[in-house]
C-alpha cells in the first residue's frame, strides 16, 4: 500500500495556484465595492453610458405593475395611468412618512439627502415616470436620479 | 532503502511546499466569490429638475436645445423653431443622426451646457434614456486614434412634456 502511494505522481499545481490567487484577489476587490442598489427581478433597467455611482438616497422602484417606495409597495401603475392629477397621493404620503420616521443610520442618510433614485422598468410609459417625479418634487425631494445599467460606450463609430 | 537513496540524491532541488491547505482555501473561496460577484453595475443619471419652491423666471427668448420625442420620430428645436425632423428608421429612433446634430449644435455654441428632452406621454422609458445618452455624449473618431474618443455635449438635461 505504502509503496503504491509513494508512486503516485505529483501534480504540478503552480499554474493552477497562480490562476486561483489572481482570481481570488480580483473577486475580493470586486466584491468590496458593495452595491448600494439592489434591483428586483421584475425590473429591467435600460442601459446607458453614464458612469456616476449611486448614492444612499430614497429609492423608488417602478416596475410594470406597481410602485415601491423604500421597500414598501404603495401604488399600482394602472391606478397611476388612470389618475387625472399630476401628483400621486399614495406616493407623496409614503415619501413624507420616510422623511419623518427615521429608523437606523441608513434611512437617516437617505432621508436627509432629500434625493430620490428612481429605478424604472424600461417599458414603463413616460406618463407614469413624470407623475412619480412630480410627486417627488412636490414633496421637497429636489434632486432626482434615474438608475440605469452601465454599458460600454458604442463602438459603432469605430467599425463604420 | 534504495528509494531513500534516490531522494537523497535529488535533495539539491528546492523542497516543495505543501500547498494542500492553501489550495483548499482557494477552491472554497473562488466559487463563493464568483457566486456573490455582481457583474452588472448600476449607475445613475442625474436630472436637473426645477423644484416647486425655486421656480426660475422664464428666460428671455434665447437659444435652447430641445429634443422632442414623438411617436413618429425625433424633432430637434432651438427654442423657437424646429431645426430638424428625424423620422424613425425601421421602428427605431435615429439616434446616430441626433448625436451628429447635437455635436454640430455644440460646436456652434460651445458654452451651452443644458438641453431639454421633451416627450409625449406614451413614449417608453427606455427611449428617454437612449435619447438622453445621445444628447449627453457622443463618440468621435480622431485622426490617428485607434479608439473613438468620447465627447461631452450637453451635460445638464431637463425632462418635460412635448408641446
Amino acid at each position: 500500500m505504502s509503496r503504491n502511494r509513494s508512486r503516485v505522481t505529483k501534480m504540478n499545481l503552480t499554474s493552477l495556484m497562480d490562476v486561483f490567487t489572481i482570481l481570488v484577489f480580483f473577486l475580493l476587490v470586486n466584491s468590496a465595492s458593495t452595491e448600494v442598489l439592489q434591483t428586483p427581478k421584475q425590473i429591467v433597467l435600460p442601459a446607458s453610458t453614464v458612469e456616476e455611482k449611486p448614492r444612499e438616497t430614497v429609492v423608488i422602484f417602478v416596475s410594470s405593475v406597481e410602485v415601491t417606495v423604500q421597500g414598501e409597495p404603495v401604488a399600482l401603475v394602472a391606478d397611476i395611468l388612470a389618475a387625472s392629477g399630476q401628483n400621486i397621493d399614495a406616493i407623496g404620503a409614503r415619501l413624507a412618512e420616510v422623511s419623518q420616521s427615521v429608523i437606523g443610520i441608513k434611512t437617516q442618510v437617505a432621508a436627509e439627502s432629500r434625493e430620490v433614485t428612481i429605478l424604472v422598468d424600461r417599458t414603463v410609459p413616460f406618463r407614469v415616470v413624470k407623475k412619480v417625479m412630480s410627486t417627488c418634487t412636490s414633496q421637497g425631494y429636489g434632486r432626482i436620479s434615474l438608475a440605469v445599467l452601465q454599458k460600454a460606450p458604442d463602438t459603432q463609430v469605430a467599425q463604420g | 532503502m534504495s528509494r531513500q537513496h534516490h531522494y537523497r540524491r535529488r535533495s539539491k532541488e528546492p523542497a516543495d511546499l505543501d500547498m494542500t491547505t492553501f489550495l483548499n482555501l482557494m477552491v472554497v473561496l473562488v466559487p463563493f466569490l464568483l457566486i456573490t460577484a455582481v457583474f452588472s453595475r448600476i449607475t445613475i443619471v442625474e436630472l436637473s429638475v426645477p423644484t416647486s419652491a425655486g421656480g426660475s423666471a422664464p428666460v428671455p427668448a434665447s437659444f435652447r436645445v430641445e429634443v422632442i420625442v414623438r411617436d413618429q420620430g425625433l424633432e430637434v428645436s432651438d427654442g423657437s423653431s424646429i431645426i430638424a425632423r428625424l423620422p424613425k428608421i425601421e421602428g427605431e429612433y435615429d439616434l446616430e443622426r441626433l448625436s451628429d446634430l447635437a455635436l454640430a449644435l455644440k460646436q456652434r455654441h460651445p458654452d451651452k451646457q443644458d438641453a431639454s428632452v421633451l416627450l409625449e406621454p406614451d413614449i417608453e422609458y427606455d427611449h428617454l434614456i437612449q435619447v438622453m445618452d445621445a444628447v449627453r455624449t457622443t463618440t468621435q473618431m480622431q485622426e490617428g486614434d485607434e479608439e473613438p474618443t468620447r465627447v461631452a455635449l450637453f451635460a445638464d438635461i431637463a425632462i418635460g412634456d412635448a408641446p
